[in-house]
């Protein structure tokens, strides 16, 4: 659906954006997720025809994105959404047609598909300066598919929402996408959001994809520390491969030594990469089978979201996420003694220079 | 103090007296500065929205000029235009000096800049992601520009309301190409220039209140427009 090659986009402020490939199939949903900076709305840009790159190749549906010749084909094929939803000083139901209008179609059915997709009918006598900031991004969304589009670019489509409202337009989104089976690329700085949506994944970093592939791997075995860090991984620990058996490595770290499964050869220097979610905390030394276990004391415990990140010293600084029943019921607070376990195969370790 | 009041009177008689003279003078004066602010519209807003929108080379300077445009004393407009009209000047096969057409030509000429440089800031106004947003609804560059512009009518309207301002009550250019001809193309302005000289206070005053009367419809009716869209 996508494809692109070496592609290279020079700003007047030094920056620089170069994507050495990146393939998008149809019918898929692809999610560039990056810190903000990274370069993300302006890759999606070049996809949108909105910026012309200094370099390299575009392939969209097929045909040369970058000859002029194609723009307005191209453009028509598709649908793109941004963080704002720019909706029209007019009724929903005329913002909604507008994509067709342009195109010299006319096609009540379509409009009033699209806005039933989005549960919106009710508006559509409305005008859309008077919507709330959720009905605006469903306004924008239906827009978005009235003209059923081959291809949706999706640019921080609910950064300006509650979870709440991000929540049910996003399983709303989903659907739709299942219905069209269109191809859906969308940028995103929310990670949460992107793992909910997406079936790939690439990580854009300072202008560089740095990797791209399932989102489970991506979250899971990080190709480097900055990708470690802005995927979640909150507690990475420089350390040395002392000794493999198997698969299984003996890492040293800050003078403990952690049990991992990876193919790291002795002697390899590496970063412990360990995810807050896959650390159980308890009171009593029994591991339950996990090959790391380490007597710890609580250093700080805050509330996140429905759970609380639980800091822990236990020779080198271990972040936690914990239920908040198991903080009550433990009585998890600074100062106090807890156990704190993970598997060796939740573990994942990145070479370092 | 008591010529003024007694001007005033006559003036007011003179109006409601129903002299057939001075109302075809008073639909002069509208018919040529309504067509030009229509043309100069019609021209100058969507050239405003695509200068507004558009990278080109020089495009800061052509703003400027256009800037600048909107302070062209209408003398100068007037004396151009008459130049090329007259018999020897390159458009003088039309035969249009002297005529209500010439008088529209130069007024077009006067209010473009003005309409086209207030649509340029109009459109500046709008959001640059605004205008990309609907390109990539599928809107061509003129489609865009269209969609933007109906976007800002209540601003494209005060740019009309500007351009009309001025046109009605311009003088020297309509005295030059017009040149003042009795029946023809005497309008307000230069009709009560010409009273005022002649000493005819009644009638200038006359002269003056129906075209502050116009005026005063011409932008009322513009403005319920306007706040009727806002």
């Amino acid at each position: 659906m996508i494809k692109l090659s070496n592609l290279r986009l020079d700003f007047d402020t030094g920056f620089k954006l170069s994507v050495d490939s990146l393939n998008i199939r149809g019918g898929e949903v692809f999610a560039i997720i990056g810190p903000n900076g990274a370069g993300k709305t302006t890759l999606l840009n070049a996809m949108a025809l909105l910026r012309k790159p200094a370099s390299g190749t575009l392939e969209i549906m097929g045909c040369d994105a970058l000859a002029p010749a194609n723009k307005m084909f191209l453009r028509r094929a598709m649908s793109v959404v941004f963080s704002q939803p720019y909706l029209t000083n007019d009724t929903v139901y005329n913002n909604v047609a507008l994509p067709l209008k342009l195109r010299g179609l006319k096609d009540g059915a379509a409009v009033e598909e699209a806005l039933e997709l989005f549960k919106i009918s009710h508006l559509k006598g409305r005008n859309a300066k008077t919507l709330s900031q959720g009905e605006s991004h469903r306004a924008a969304l239906a827009r978005a598919f009235a003209i059923r589009p081959k291809l949706l670019l999706l640019d921080e489509p609910f950064a300006s929402l509650d979870e709440r409202v991000k929540d049910t337009i996003a399983r709303d989104l989903r659907k739709v996408i299942t219905v069209y089976n269109a191809a859906v690329v969308f940028v995103t700085q929310d990670q949460g959001g992107a793992l909910t949506l997406c079936d790939k994944l690439a990580v854009l970093m300072n202008g560089k994809i740095m990797q791209q592939g399932l989102p489970q791997d991506i979250f899971v075995r990080p190709v480097s520390r900055e990708v470690a860090d802005f995927v979640g991984v909150e507690t990475i620990l420089p350390g040395k491969v002392a000794s493999r058996r198997d698969n299984l490595c003996a890492v040293e770290t800050g003078g403990k030594t952690l049990m991992v499964v990876s193919d790291c050869g002795p002697g390899d220097s590496v970063f412990v990469c360990v995810r807050p979610e896959d650390v159980s905390v308890s009171l009593s030394a029994d591991a339950g089978g996990r090959r790391n276990n380490f007597k710890s004391r609580v250093v700080s415990a805050a509330p996140w979201g429905l759970e609380y990140k639980v800091e822990l010293d236990c020779g080198f600084t271990l972040r936690a996420a914990v239920t908040k029943q198991l903080v009550d019921g433990l009585g998890i607070k600074p100062g106090a003694e807890v156990y704190a376990s993970f598997k060796a195969t939740a573990l994942h370790l990145i070479r370092r220079a | 103090m008591e010529f003024i009041l007694s001007g005033f009177q006559k003036g007011i008689t003179l109006i409601f007296s129903g002299n057939a003279e001075i109302f075809a003078i008073a639909r002069l004066s509208l018919t040529v500065s309504v067509l030009a602010t229509a043309a100069a519209v019609f021209v100058g807003v969507p050239l405003g929205g695509w200068i507004a929108v558009k990278k080109f080379p020089l495009k800061k300077l052509l703003i400027a000029l256009v800037n600048t445009g909107m302070g062209l004393p209408p003398v100068v407009a007037g004396l151009v235009v008459m130049l090329f009209l007259s018999r020897s000047g390159p458009l003088g096969f039309l035969n249009w000096l002297y005529t209500p057409m010439g008088m529209i030509i130069a007024q077009i000429i006067i209010a473009l800049p003005i309409i086209t440089a207030l649509s340029v800031s109009a459109m500046q106004s709008v959001d640059p992601r605004f205008y990309q947003q609907v390109l990539t609804l599928g809107a061509s560059d003129w489609q865009a520009i269209k969609v933007c512009l109906k976007e800002i009518r209540l601003t494209v309207l005060a740019a009309v309301i500007a351009g009309f301002g001025r046109l009605v009550a311009e003088v020297g250019a309509v005295m030059i190409v017009g040149g003042n001809i009795r029946h023809q193309t005497r309008v307000l302005t230069t009709a009560t220039v010409m009273e005022t000289q002649m000493g005819n206070f009644d009638t200038a005053i006359a002269l003056g209140l129906i075209l502050l009367t116009l005026s005063f419809a011409v932008n009322m009716a513009l403005t319920l427009i306007q706040q009727k869209k806002a």
